[in-house]
């Protein structure tokens, strides 16, 4: 595709303005924010459950404006920093998505199970700040609910070639855009200063080991990725599993007993706490 | 009252009814005014004795009212004096430089007094408002901290008051630069006053002293909670400002006082906070050395701690 094709629809896609989520989530959080008595670590958890709203806390708390961009990457975090009065803020002016397809609440639940499991893989590794994972996990598809936003044309466009070739979503966002949303991600991660060890973690993860820096976040959301689409969570957009990275398991020093552990921790906590708030 | 004392404006004017028009505008227990025809003298005045407003007319004899505005601006001292320019139609806005003319603000003749009341009032509380403020994070600094705290001493409400700041923080200024620092400064500060506003109360106040050193102000008996949530709360985002191999590792190699390469552990807050109950403490400068003392204690533990002065009880 022409350089000059490839710049317009960056700029399409980084003139997202308002990044709508799901009315379910926005109920509960206002109620939350309403209670005098919920804490942030419930809020927390709460914002932690939906891609839109991490998404859109995260970039206000790197913004110049508070003085330390590129430095928080935990939902926890960025609400001791931001305030109640900003989060209120935030959800008065997040929208709903009026067109809900069935395909967009199966993204949701592919993100939410994608923390989950980022979480659980980075535990069992015994990595600091799980938490961290987590998130990247849950935003590692930011750049399809962008490309449905911004340019629904191509997103039909990408869902017809799933749908008649049977490929990775991924394949048909390059056939058709010229790019996949690993690439988008990156940019945003870019455009709103997201730390450096986030962009890794949500463009890294279909080429996880190629990572320069923080090559784990790349390979615990590629894992986590894999492993969450076995489990047939949610969905990314099409019905393939992507192939995992060995390479990735050897960086993570991972073994296949370990996964199993993973899987387990996993169904337990789909079983046990829900998924996605009523979704599904 | 405009500002709970006698004020002093100086007003430099040439027109008698221009100045009878500004002398009618506050009884005269409220502000008393000088009136001066000439700039010169005015200068001279304002040197010596700063008001607490100064109104020039644009359109003076020898010296004109924009190099009078500049001369008084350009001088550090003075800059934080609120200077008014009369003018006296609206044509000359056309031609003014508001970059190179630094007066606070403007108005122009002919005007109702009521408008004139207002805008010189609100002169007054923008300066004072900016008059103070950290620079850098826009909290309240030293003066605004010293008034709220006499006043409640003075108004005998039980307090608690707080003085944080932070341990090796030159340590990582000299290590990645003040810009870097002055990322740490904003995320404490932002810590602090999340942590403050959460309790909520009219009693709540936070100010930076200025550095590293913030001060807040909490009810009694919430104070404790408070230090424990923002020592939690730090401890847990520091690490994020520090250079992924320094995380890594959990200290950072400097140089010491003497030049000297030294180790240094993360940054951390120590917090002292002092009580005023039963209207125990006379004046401000009681509360501010016994919180010296204790905070000596609070910086001699590892780590970030609080200590609290039990002597109340």
């Amino acid at each position: 595709m022409s350089e000059d094709l490839r710049t317009e629809r960056k700029g399409q896609l980084l003139a997202v303005k308002d990044l709508p989520t799901l009315p379910v989530v926005l109920e509960e959080v206002s109620k939350l924010l309403e209670d005098p008595n919920s804490s942030t670590q419930q809020i927390a958890k709460l914002i932690s459950r939906d891609q839109v709203l991490s998404a859109k806390v995260l970039k206000m708390v790197n913004s110049p404006i508070y003085g330390f961009p590129g430095r928080i990457s935990t939902i926890q975090h960025a609400l001791v920093l931001l305030g109640f009065n900003v989060i209120k803020g935030l959800i008065i002016s997040t929208s709903v998505f009026e067109l809900m397809t069935t395909s967009m609440v199966g993204l949701w639940e592919h993100s939410v199970g994608c923390a989950m499991a980022c979480n659980a893989i980075a535990r069992e590794a015994g990595f600091k700040e799980p938490e961290e994972y987590a998130v990247a996990g849950l935003l590692h598809d930011l750049g399809k609910v962008i490309v449905a936003l911004q340019l629904p044309t191509a997103k039909e466009e990408i869902d017809a070639v799933v749908r008649q070739e049977d490929v990775l979503y991924l394949d048909a966002e390059k056939k058709v855009l010229g790019f996949g949303h690993d690439r988008i991600n990156a940019w945003v991660a870019d455009h709103w200063n997201l730390p450096v060890n986030l962009k890794i973690g949500i463009s890294g993860h279909h080429r996880p080991v190629t990572a320069q820096h923080y090559p784990k976040m790349a390979c615990v959301v590629h894992v986590g990725d894999v492993l969450i689409r076995t489990l047939e969570v949610g969905s990314g957009g099409d019905d393939l599993v992507p192939r995992l990275d060995p390479e990735a398991l050897a960086l993570l020093q991972l073994d296949m007993s370990q996964l199993d552990k993973v899987l387990d921790v996993m169904l337990e906590e789909i079983e046990g706490d829900g998924l996605s708030m009523g979704l599904g | 009252m405009l500002f709970g004392r006698k004020l002093r404006f100086f007003l430099v004017c040439a027109d008698r009814d221009r100045v009878a028009f500004f002398q009618g505008l506050w009884p005269p227990d409220q502000v008393e005014w000088t009136v001066f025809q000439r700039g010169p003298m005015a200068l001279e005045q304002v040197f010596n004795a700063p008001p607490d407003l100064l109104l020039v007319d644009d359109d003076l004899p020898q010296l004109s009212g924009p190099t009078l505005v500049n001369m008084v601006k350009s001088e550090n001292v003075y800059r934080q004096l609120p200077v008014v320019l009369c003018l006296i139609e609206e044509n000359p806005l056309e031609d003014m430089d508001f970059h190179a003319v630094e007066m606070d603000d403007f108005l122009v003749y002919p005007l109702s007094p009521l408008e004139a009341r207002s805008r010189l009032s609100l002169t007054l509380h923008r300066a004072s408002r900016e008059l103070d403020a950290n620079p850098l994070t826009k909290l309240p600094g030293n003066t605004s901290i010293i008034q709220r705290i006499q006043d409640l001493i003075d108004r005998k409400e039980p307090f608690a008051l707080a003085y944080v700041d932070l341990d090796h923080f030159k340590s990582f200024n000299d290590k990645y630069g003040f810009s870097r620092g002055d990322e740490v400064l904003m995320m404490a500060a932002r810590v602090i006053v999340n942590t403050i506003r959460s309790f909520a109360g009219k009693l709540t106040f936070v100010g930076h002293v200025g550095g590293d050193d913030f001060v807040f102000i909490l009810p009694p008996d919430t104070v404790e909670s408070a230090c424990q949530r923002i020592v939690e709360s730090f401890d847990g985002i520091v690490p994020h400002f520090y250079d992924q191999d320094d995380q890594e590792r959990g200290y950072i190699l400097s140089t010491d006082r003497k030049g000297a390469m030294q180790r240094f552990s993360m940054m951390s807050v120590s917090i002292a906070v002092v009580f005023n109950t039963d209207g125990r403490l006379k004046h401000f400068g009681e509360a501010s050395q016994i919180a010296m003392n204790l905070k000596k204690k609070a910086k001699s533990i590892p780590g970030s701690s609080y200590v609290l002065d039990r002597r109340q009880e």
